[in-house]
């Protein structure tokens, strides 16, 4: 779900599936009583589970949730025309933007320059260019020629995003994806939203991880990964063959900016971080970095834990 | 309308011959008619009902509880309850009487099947195939009582059937009572998801409360950010090391503390602001427009200086469910200070008003977030929203609107709110929501009955110009037959009087005459123009059927068709015709109100007009029999048989106005007006019986008409002749 508007359905419903009843109980409390809400936030499958004594309160938090997630895809989704984001994409520029708008393209400048320019969300012309590439040639090995791809690498850098407080403006060209970070940042939100309501003992799964403090949740990383108990904190993936442009081993949606290519030196990333957007944003720099820098990016950019899969099976294991 | 003048009558001591038997038998059946025996608590649900409305029940308790209601059951488990509208919402009918359909509701809200048991409906007794109202009923099954959408006129909303046509009314009636009694039933035994009344903002009632109150109470919130706590929250909110630099401040000192409230309550509004201040806020504001108060103290201001260029505060907006509120310039408002007690020193105060355009709605919560910037140790900017939720305290949320909250709204939504207010059942009235359906309908009914009103009024001048007079007359009467009738279907029926009269026994209900504006609105003009004109303004001018009469015969006339004179001494005994039909109809609809309106049939109106000529033969062919004879003698119906017309005969004579005027010369030696009126009303001796006449303002036409009038012509001619001598004279003389 990184950089690429395909909701890639294969990734997700592998987390759902390992995250699904593998919680340890934690701290017993009043008999509280699992609540789980399923449905689809996003465009994807979504989940939450709580655990509350009262059921009107339970959905009362729900109903306060999808509210969240509504009120923030209408700010960011790539695939709703009227969204902020949308009309950014279309208009080159945006009036009056919401705080949210405003808070998260300051967080993708702030991964940039973490990451060197790995992680940009101006990559949006590339991945259109790719996408539309494969869709006239289906059978292409390669990708589209490498003129045309300088050309859409011509169009890409966050620092030519103008953030202004009253509007928000791009050079003539630009187009913006926030589907590397938004997820994550939606999760926080409404962990965030929870939490303010005294809320603990909840796990979400809005496309990233997140458990608020209290119980211990047992997730269990892509493939015969790890499980990892996840307190009060989140845990994202990225992975290349989420959605390829062309068969497993093709090019996919995980674009470089810098080579115009996509990324092939891992099959997957997990981060765990305190965040969902941090967790969200550094599996997406980490897949698109060099190694070497990849320890530094986790610990500059607030990560606590990385797995870095590589195609021939072998996890590197970092921690801060 | 006759029993209220019946009574009248009584006290004024000056009854007329029928009147006192009316009373009498008014009395009678006071004590004949027992109240009506529907369902009892204890009852029952049979095996076959059961399959009718809960066809996945196996079975049904008894009827108990409050409101009456039955449980059904399939296994051990409670599937939902049957209970009768009648039971629980006292169902009238467009006829005043009970309706009763049993309906079945699941414990999920949902409709599972309502059956008609009985009812009195008029317009569903004859003309109606029985199996259109039962597919009218059966429609309600699956119907969720949350979003049930509404029964209208020509519209389908929601899920729910369509009205059946040609039975408008009754059908809204029945659909209302069903939702009500569903919605009453699931409110009591908890099923509504909503369970909450509609409540709405108090916006009226003002109490003086000091500043310690309302922070207390909740009116006011509260957020308080010192420099640690803003540190605290950019460690665990934003994972991005450095973020959190607090440079070189203390963590103690205060960075920024806030103050919200909605204030368009005045307990709230008027005691921050002052009455004055309050009250140029609320003028300036629209009339479901919010307004909230922002203060604040601080290193940090919530208004920063970039929005008096921008015109956008950029560091506040308003969060409410999926929805984002900007706050501008244009709606925001410098408070130098509060003028409430003991409110703290406040370095900054707006009030900003929240457009309804925004959706924001007052009742539900929202929050107030403060967007905080702060540079990170690498250079980089990482911004945070600090939330200040705002739960409106509950003692704001009222459930019924009064009339004062409503200074904006029109007239009339004032006067309907009022009424709504007297009968204060909750859910929003039927007959409300007819009345503002029916806004352009009844605006021109109203525009008809004036020029109807000018025309009696300056009746003089008008009959004076017969060349005016024509005219007017025979649009006016095209316009009763096309659109009161035909278009509005406003026909009065002897069924309305009957209707009437029974309410006066069994209990009278405002709302259940408001159902239909036209209907009403025509009585209430035809009750007063009884009282000063007489009974003849109704049918002489507003009856379609009686209008349709007279433009037949108009044309009749036209192509010579030759025309009866009844011989007078016949034609008088043949009014009481139409009397005894109305006593008869009287006497049985004390009896049994389906008889009466059966009975009613006597009257063409609703085939000829409510229906358009569209039902069964018989009808038809009666209709096509009276409109026949109305060919030969002009009003046929009119003169012997409609008993609508003999009931408003009976107060006639009460009329104070006696605006038509006669000669000593009529019917002594002019019997003209007698042999022209087209009801023959005018007796052999000049008379005009006021029991018969239409006020159609013939014979007024003729009175002023120096062609026509005989005492006029010979004046007319003796003026000329002297006129003539005196030319003759002159011209005599000049030789």
């Amino acid at each position: 779900m990184k950089i690429g508007p395909l909701p890639s359905l294969t990734r997700r419903r592998f987390i759902t599936i390992a995250a699904t009843g593998l919680f340890l109980p934690g701290g017993a409390t009043a008999r509280p009583r699992r609540f789980e809400w399923q449905g689809s936030a996003l465009g994807a499958q979504a989940k939450i589970v709580l655990y509350h004594p009262d059921a009107g309160a339970a959905e009362a938090a729900i109903t306060a949730c999808l509210d969240e997630i509504s009120r923030l895809e209408s700010q960011f989704s790539l695939y709703r025309p009227n969204s902020a984001l949308g009309q950014l994409n279309a208009a080159g520029q945006l009036a009056n933007p919401s705080h949210d708008m405003r808070r998260l393209l300051h967080l993708c400048r702030q991964y940039g320059e973490l990451s060197q320019g790995a992680f940009d969300p101006s990559v949006q012309p590339l991945w259109q260019l790719y996408a539309a590439h494969f869709a006239n040639h289906p059978d292409s090995k390669a990708g589209p020629p490498p003129d045309a791809i300088r050309a859409a690498q011509r169009r890409i850098d966050y620092r030519r995003i103008a953030i202004g407080a009253a509007d928000i403006r791009l050079d003539p060209g630009m187009s913006l994806t926030l589907n590397g970070i938004a997820q994550g940042y939606i999760t926080d939100r409404v962990a965030d939203l929870l939490r303010a309501k005294g809320w603990s003992d909840v796990l979400l799964n809005l496309g990233e991880i997140r458990a608020l403090p209290g119980r211990a949740w047992s997730v269990r990383l892509t493939g015969d990964g790890p499980s990892v108990a996840l307190t009060d904190a989140a845990l994202a993936t990225s992975a290349g063959a989420g959605s390829p442009f062309a068969g497993p081993s093709g090019p996919h949606h995980l674009l470089q900016p810098r080579t115009g290519r996509s990324a092939g030196r891992y099959s997957s990333v997990s981060v765990l971080a305190r965040t969902a957007t941090a967790a969200d944003a550094l599996s997406t720099a980490l897949y698109l970095s060099s190694p070497e820098r990849a320890a530094d990016l986790l610990r500059q950019g607030g990560g606590q834990q990385a797995w870095l899969r590589q195609p021939n099976g072998i996890v590197r294991h970092l921690t801060v | 309308m006759s029993g209220s003048r019946c009574r009248r009558q009584n006290h004024g001591g000056r009854c007329n011959p029928p009147v006192p038997l009316l009373c009498v038998l008014l009395v009678l059946c006071l004590s004949l008619i027992a109240p009506p025996a529907w369902t009892k608590q204890g009852e029952r649900i049979g095996p076959e009902t059961l399959a009718q409305v809960f066809p996945d029940a196996e079975r049904a308790g008894s009827l108990s509880g409050n409101p009456l209601a039955a449980s059904v059951f399939k296994g051990g488990a409670r599937l939902g309850y049957i209970f009768s509208t009648q039971d629980v919402v006292a169902s009238v009918g467009f006829s005043g009487k009970p309706i009763d359909i049993l309906v079945g509701l699941t414990i999920e809200g949902v409709i599972s099947g309502a059956k008609l048991r009985s009812h009195n409906e008029p317009i569903l007794v004859i003309g109606i195939p029985d199996q259109a109202l039962r597919q009218f009923v059966d429609g309600f099954a699956n119907i969720d009582i949350h979003h049930p959408g509404r029964v209208r006129e020509g519209e389908t909303f929601g899920a729910l059937p369509d009205v059946i046509s040609g039975a408008t009314i009754s059908s809204a009636v029945i659909g209302d009572s069903i939702i009500r009694a569903a919605r009453t039933v699931a409110r009591s035994r908890g099923l509504l998801k909503t369970a909450q009344a509609k409540l709405r903002l108090d916006r009226e009632n003002y109490q003086p409360a000091d500043w310690s109150e309302l922070r207390a109470d909740g009116s006011i919130a509260y957020l308080a950010l010192n420099q640690g706590k803003v540190e605290q929250a950019y460690r665990d909110r934003v994972a991005i090391p450095g973020a959190e630099f607090l440079g070189n401040r203390s963590p103690e000192e205060l960075y920024s503390e806030l103050y919200t409230g909605l204030i368009t309550p005045p307990r709230i509004g008027q005691n921050l602001l002052g009455p004055q201040a309050f009250n140029r806020l609320l003028g300036e504001m629209g009339p479901d427009d919010q307004a909230i108060l922002i203060a604040g103290n601080g290193l940090y201001s919530f208004k920063g200086t970039r929005y008096r260029r921008s015109g956008l505060f950029d560091r506040i907006q308003i969060v409410q469910g999926d929805k984002i509120i900007r706050l501008v310039k244009r709606h925001y408002h410098l408070v130098s200070d509060l003028k409430i007690a003991a409110a703290p020193q406040l370095r900054e105060i707006g009030v900003f008003v929240i457009p309804a355009d925004t959706g924001f709605d007052a009742l539900a919560d929202w929050r107030l977030e403060l967007l905080v910037s702060r540079e990170t140790r690498q250079g980089g900017r990482v911004l945070l929203d600090f939330p200040l939720p705002y739960v409106l305290p509950a003692f704001y949320r009222i459930g019924q609107a009064p009339v004062a909250s409503l200074e904006q709204a029109g007239q009339l939504d004032r006067v309907l709110a009022y009424l709504q207010q007297q009968l204060n059942d909750g859910e929003p009235a039927l007959w409300l929501r007819n009345w503002r359906d029916r806004a352009g309908r009844i605006s021109i009914l109203v525009g008809l009955l004036l020029i109807l009103s000018a025309i009696l009024v300056f009746q003089d001048n008008l009959v004076r110009h017969y060349e005016l007079y024509r005219p007017v007359r025979l649009i006016y009467l095209a316009v009763t037959v096309v659109w009161i009738g035909w278009y509005a279907g406003a026909q009065l029926s002897v069924i309305n009087v009957l209707t009437f009269a029974q309410s006066l026994l069994s209990g009278f209900h405002w709302e259940f005459f408001l159902l239909d504006p036209l209907i009403f609105i025509l009585w209430s003009y035809v009750a007063v123009t009884l009282l000063f004109w007489g009974r003849g303004v109704f049918c002489g001018w507003l009856c379609p059927f009686g209008a349709l009469q007279e433009l037949l015969n108009e044309a009749a006339r036209l192509l010579r068709i030759p025309q009866i004179s009844v011989p007078f001494a016949l034609h008088e005994r043949l009014w009481p015709i139409k009397h005894i039909i109305f006593l008869g109809l009287f006497a049985v609809s004390l009896h049994s109100t389906l008889l009466a309106i059966a009975g009613s049939e006597v009257e063409p109106f609703k085939t000829a007009i409510s229906m358009h000529f569209i039902r069964h033969w018989p009808f038809v062919a009666y209709v096509g029999g009276l409109l026949f004879l109305g060919l030969f003698i002009e009003r046929f119906f009119c003169r012997y048989l409609c008993p609508l017309g003999a009931a408003l005969a009976i107060p006639a004579r009460l009329r104070m106005f006696e605006w038509l005027k006669r000669r000593f010369q009529c019917g002594h030696e002019c019997k003209l007006c007698a042999v022209r009126c087209t009801v023959q009303a005018i007796h052999p001796n000049g008379s005009i019986n006021p029991n018969e006449c239409i006020y159609c303002l013939a014979c007024q036409a003729n009175y002023y008409d120096e062609r026509v009038c005989p005492p006029l012509v010979a004046k007319r001619k003796r003026r000329d002749e002297r006129a003539e001598k005196q030319a003759a004279y002159l011209e005599k003389a000049s030789r």
